[in-house]
């Protein structure tokens, strides 16, 4: 990457809707050649062409002179405009065959097809977005799902980094009046009281503890949540999955330990991307070795999932191998499921039902009783994991979805978290300003104020530059 | 009249002045000083105090650099007093009160008796050039001297311009004339000259103070002298100063009067320091203040004027007496020589390389105020590293360049070459990102070997830093190998010293670590410790503080690899995509030597440190950024 140094003067095009039929497709031309170059297309734009105005007209092909597309342009100025450099938005028609004769006529004419992410890596390299915005460029053109794309959405429009920089302000706030503290000890300053520092203090940790915490979600909403289906062989795993995936996926048979693998699908649930692993039963005395693989990798797959839906059969109750499994589950967000409800007539009679009292929570919000094989449980439980995930007040909040935001914050946390140390042990101000320092870096950090060549090479892997 | 040539001619001789002269003359070059006023060699013109806060750092930095600052400070102290002595080791400063008379009487003895060392009474007109390179001075008499290297250390003379009330008169100080020329043949040739603004309090006589209705301030009785020569005995007697506070009246009068004020009537062009404001400033800007505090500082043993700390004015002299009236203990006060504020000549030091020679004309150093700066130890650093560079660049030596982390000094020039200043600029420890490891304890540990390395110190100096060095090591290997088992007899001493018992055999080292344990502590458990405290001090505080040095360490090293990526003078800035005009034109004219220095440069942003990052990796010209110094520097 990086390494074609010419490349950022040259002009680039790309389509910037997506691909497909649509009823209008937007071609983006970016780059000090732009009007140039869309002149000799584009003959009807008058000489003195004015920003942030479109032109109606029909693009034809300088060379055959034949009519492509009747057209829309756009025209932005030199610093006006999203990347910053003078950019034209072509809006023809929808038709992947349009777009791509535009397209290779602009290449014809000098400018270059842009690479993934080039438009918003020129939108930062001229300070048009800070790095976290133009990092929720890159995660809304690849969100899968409603929710994530909301996300991305509200961070591109800067509450990240407002909240952000509100941080930054409070911590610069603070830092000068330690400073001052110090170089100024002996010149009769009214300086904030040592409980003025400690609330503010308290303040910016408990901040950015939120917002640390608010990463589970923000990493859920953005790549979707893992339920993992557990339990002992033969009490209807596949059953349910195939009963969430609306498909016959898994191979359901009476035979005990048929999953050996584990075996994945896909929904997408009120604009949440779900995904259901089901995992070969756990049982403790199997002489099979594909067995006993399957039964290692349902471990991982329990421990890996965000939420673990721990299935028993009705009719048998709890074993003590369940009894077991459930114990070893303990740190998961845990969901009780009891099968095969169609054959009981009172679920709460089955074998070992009080064994499991401790494993629910207090509402006995996670404790169902189904049949996979009745559709109408299938919306009750997504419902109750989705709800599980959210609190109805996230909808607005400010969350965490990236991985180099999380990993940033929760040092500038721990160092906050010193500070308090710092303050009941009665060490100097001047540690106290380092670990305000480092969050500080960590914070401007994560918005791209500071520059760190590892972390820019660490971005700019996702922009994928160069040819 | 033409004389014979000089190796290096220093113009000036305050303390920048001093100090370059000594240094070049240590190195053996023949040096010829020029002053306005021989009378006044290293003349503390205002407040009669070496060292302060991030200051006495800088002091303990030149003594072991050689030069002779601190030792003079030591030998002529009339109070000492460790500052922020509560607080953590990093932050803490020496500051004496010198005898004001025996101190500039110290630095002319240390001028006339070396060997090396000529000095001559006169003004300096202009500077003799040959093309870009300097060659010597012209004096008023129209005498030519010939130099192969010139340090100008004009202090606040040239162009300088007092104002008491709405009287300006021309002068660097009260009694000498100011020195006008060299700033306009500056200019001519090209340099950016600013006007920036000081000023000094009044001088009262000592009999006309009623002492009764102000507070003693005494001293500390423990000493720790700034030079590692000195003994730790003062050799003058110790005097206290005196603590009042000014009251609603003074600054009703103040308020009343500022018209008068030629800084509040626009008299005054130049730009004052904002952390010394005068009084009319604070009473002004701090409106709702009911009250500044002052302290009556003695000039000497032997004088009868008192400073006045913290009152420095410009308002007519009729209006300080009343003023001064209102403070209590002043009530009769007479005022010796009324307080004045002086607006100078400074070069932008933007266009100055690290080593002090100027960019545009070669074998011409700066140092002192004439870079910018405030304060005579801000000034004296800079007038030893002028003053070894000159040398080293006639003996064709390697120049002498201190990085930000290895001392104040090396923060102080750095800034003033890669930032320039808008204010007359003082150091604080809040300007050195690493504190934590620039302390005044462990000067002789970051610099007594680039002092051997530059020949800045003799060998008997050599000597005592090394012995001192190794004395600290031995210290730190017994505390790390020899250990504390858990016996009784232990466990008993342990619970006297207030510490929670053993569990297992630890060393010393572990045992220091605890908050509640100390040095001596140790010793009450057997341990044998150097008594002396320049072994023992610093010792404790990197065993104390290691968990917190070592993370600044971290911090350095990370910020290292940035200060590794060298910039090579002709890179052009105007094809780097990404910059703005502002940065382009920031960046040609300072041509940061690294991407680190480029990142410092105000109003340049990261975003075009990055820019320039993917310009060069992009253009392959990495190989240009050498992580070997140029001429070998030690940055």
């Amino acid at each position: 990457m990086l390494n074609d140094g010419d490349r950022d003067s040259q002009t680039i095009c790309a389509v910037s809707t997506p691909h497909g039929v649509g009823g209008i497709s937007v071609v983006r031309i970016s780059g000090s050649q732009s009007l140039e170059i869309t002149r000799k297309v584009a003959g009807f734009l008058p000489l003195k062409i004015e920003s942030h105005k479109v032109y109606y007209g029909t693009i034809k092909n300088p060379y055959t002179h034949e009519d492509i597309d009747e057209v829309v342009v756009a025209y932005f100025q030199k610093g006006r405009s999203f990347t910053g450099e003078e950019v034209l938005e072509i809006s023809c028609h929808g038709s992947p065959q349009i777009c791509q004769s535009i397209l290779n006529t602009l290449i014809t004419l000098g400018a270059s097809s842009a690479s993934k992410g080039e438009f918003t890596y020129r939108a930062f390299m001229n300070g048009k977005v800070d790095l976290v915005q133009a990092e929720s460029v890159l995660e809304l053109i690849e969100s899968q799902s409603a929710k994530a794309q909301k996300l991305a959405l509200r961070q591109l429009k800067g509450k990240l980094s407002q909240h952000l920089e509100d941080l930054e302000d409070k911590l610069i706030w603070l830092m000068a009046h330690i400073e001052a503290g110090i170089d100024f000890s002996s010149e009769d300053l009214d300086l904030v009281s040592a409980q003025v520092v400690n609330e503010k203090l308290v303040e910016i940790e408990n901040s950015l503890k939120s917002l640390v915490d608010s990463y589970r979600v923000g990493r859920i909403m953005r790549d979707g949540v893992t339920v993992a289906l557990a339990g002992c062989p033969n009490v209807g795993k596949s059953s349910l999955l195939n009963l969430f995936l609306e498909e016959d996926r898994a191979i359901v048979t009476s035979v005990a330990g048929t999953t050996r693998d584990v075996i994945s699908g896909d929904i997408n649930y009120n604009g949440l991307k779900l995904t259901f692993l089901d995992t070969a039963g756990i049982r403790n005395h199997t002489s099979d070795i594909v067995e006993q693989i399957g039964i290692k990798k349902s471990r991982e797959a329990h421990s890996e999932a965000d939420i673990v839906l721990f299935v028993f059969d009705l009719l048998v109750g709890i074993r003590p191998e369940e009894e077991e499994l459930l114990s070893q589950l303990m740190e998961s967000n845990i969901f009780i499921i009891g099968n095969k409800l169609d054959q009981v007539k009172e679920p709460t009679l089955a074998p070992g039902f009080e064994k499991l009292m401790r494993y629910m929570n207090t509402s006995k919000r996670n404790l169902f009783f189904l049949s996979a094989l009745d559709q109408s449980a299938r919306p009750q439980i997504l419902k109750e994991i989705s709800s599980s995930l959210f609190q109805a007040d996230m909808q607005d909040q400010v969350l965490l979805s990236n991985v180099r935001h999380y990993e940033n914050l929760s040092k500038a946390l721990s160092n906050m978290a010193s500070c308090r140390r710092l303050v009941s042990e009665g060490l100097g101000a001047e540690f106290l300003a380092i670990e305000l320092k480092e969050a500080l870096i960590a914070i401007q950090e994560t918005l791209g104020k500071r520059f760190d060549d590892q972390v820019m090479d660490r971005v700019f892997k996702e922009f994928c530059l160069g040819k | 009249m033409k004389m014979s040539p000089y190796d290096i001619i220093v113009v000036g001789a305050g303390h920048a002045g001093v100090e370059a002269c000594l240094a070049s003359a240590r190195l053996g070059l023949k040096t010829l000083v020029v002053t306005t006023n021989l009378e006044r060699i290293a003349y503390m013109s205002c407040n009669p105090s070496i060292g302060g806060l991030a200051k006495g750092h800088m002091v303990r930095e030149i003594d072991v650099l050689g030069g002779q600052m601190g030792f003079a400070a030591d030998e002529t102290c009339i109070q000492f007093k460790r500052l922020n002595a509560s607080k953590g080791p990093a932050v803490r400063g020496t500051r004496v009160q010198s005898d004001k008379q025996l101190y500039s009487e110290h630095m002319t003895n240390q001028l006339t008796r070396h060997p090396n060392i000529s000095l001559l009474q006169g003004e300096v007109k202009r500077l003799i050039l040959e093309k870009d390179l300097c060659v010597g001075v012209v004096l008023h008499d129209g005498s030519e001297i010939y130099g192969k290297a010139v340090v100008i250390t004009a202090g606040t003379f040239m162009n300088g311009v007092m104002h008491i009330g709405l009287t300006q008169t021309q002068g660097g100080r009260v009694g000498d004339k100011a020195s006008v020329g060299l700033s306009n043949q500056l200019a001519d040739f090209g340099f950016s000259v600013r006007r920036l603004k000081t000023g000094t309090p009044a001088r009262l006589h000592k009999d006309s103070i009623d002492w009764s209705k102000t507070l003693a301030q005494y001293g500390d009785n423990n000493i720790y002298p700034f030079s590692f020569k000195s003994e730790r005995q003062l050799k003058l007697p110790q005097i206290a100063c005196y603590l009042s506070r000014t009251t609603e009246k003074t600054h009703e009068i103040i308020r009343a009067n500022l018209d008068k004020s030629p800084m509040f009537c626009g008299n005054i062009e130049g730009v004052g320091p904002r952390y010394c404001p005068s009084i009319e400033d604070k009473v002004t800007r701090f409106a709702d203040k009911e009250s500044h505090q002052t302290f009556l500082e003695p000039e000497g043993l032997n004088s009868n004027l008192i400073y006045l700390q913290g009152i420095s004015t410009s308002l007519p002299e009729d209006i300080q007496y009343e003023f001064l009236k209102t403070i209590p203990g002043l009530e009769n006060v007479k005022i010796v020589r009324p307080g004045y504020a002086v607006e100078y000549d400074v070069i932008e030091p933007t266009q100055i390389w690290h080593r002090l020679e100027t960019r545009t004309i070669r074998q011409l150093f700066l140092a002192g105020q004439i870079n910018g700066t405030s304060g005579y130890e801000e000034a004296a650093a800079q007038g030893l590293v002028a003053g070894v560079n000159a040398a080293h660049s006639v003996l064709g030596r390697e120049e002498f360049v201190l990085a930000r982390d290895q001392a104040y000094i090396g923060v102080l020039i750095d800034d003033l070459v890669t930032k320039g200043t808008n204010e007359p600029y003082r150091m604080f420890t809040s300007r050195a990102e690493h504190r934590l490891v620039l302390r005044e304890d462990n000067t002789i540990d970051r610099l007594a070997e680039i002092a051997t390395k530059f020949s800045l110190i003799d060998t008997m100096s050599v000597d005592i830093l090394m012995e001192l060095k190794k004395r600290r090591e031995i210290m730190m290997d017994k505390l790390q190998t020899e250990r504390l088992f858990p016996v009784s007899e232990t466990q008993a001493k342990l619970a006297r010293l207030g510490t929670s018992e053993l569990l297992k055999p630890v060393s010393f080292e572990e045992l220091l670590r605890r908050p509640e344990v100390s040095c001596i502590g140790l010793c009450e458990l057997g341990f044998e410790m150097d008594m002396d405290p320049n072994v023992s001090e610093p010792v404790e505080i990197e065993i104390k503080y290691s968990g917190y040095v070592k993370r600044q360490l971290e911090l350095i090293a990370q910020s290292k690899r940035l200060e590794e990526l060298r910039l090579s003078e002709t890179l052009a800035y105007s094809e780097i995509r990404g910059l703005s005009t502002e940065e382009v034109d920031k960046l040609s004219r300072i041509k940061p030597r690294t991407l680190g220095q480029a990142q410092r440069i105000s109003g340049v942003n990261p975003s075009a440190v990055q820019a320039i990052m993917i310009y060069l990796k992009g253009h392959k010209k990495l190989k240009e950024l050498s992580l070997v110094g140029e001429g070998g520097s030690i940055s």
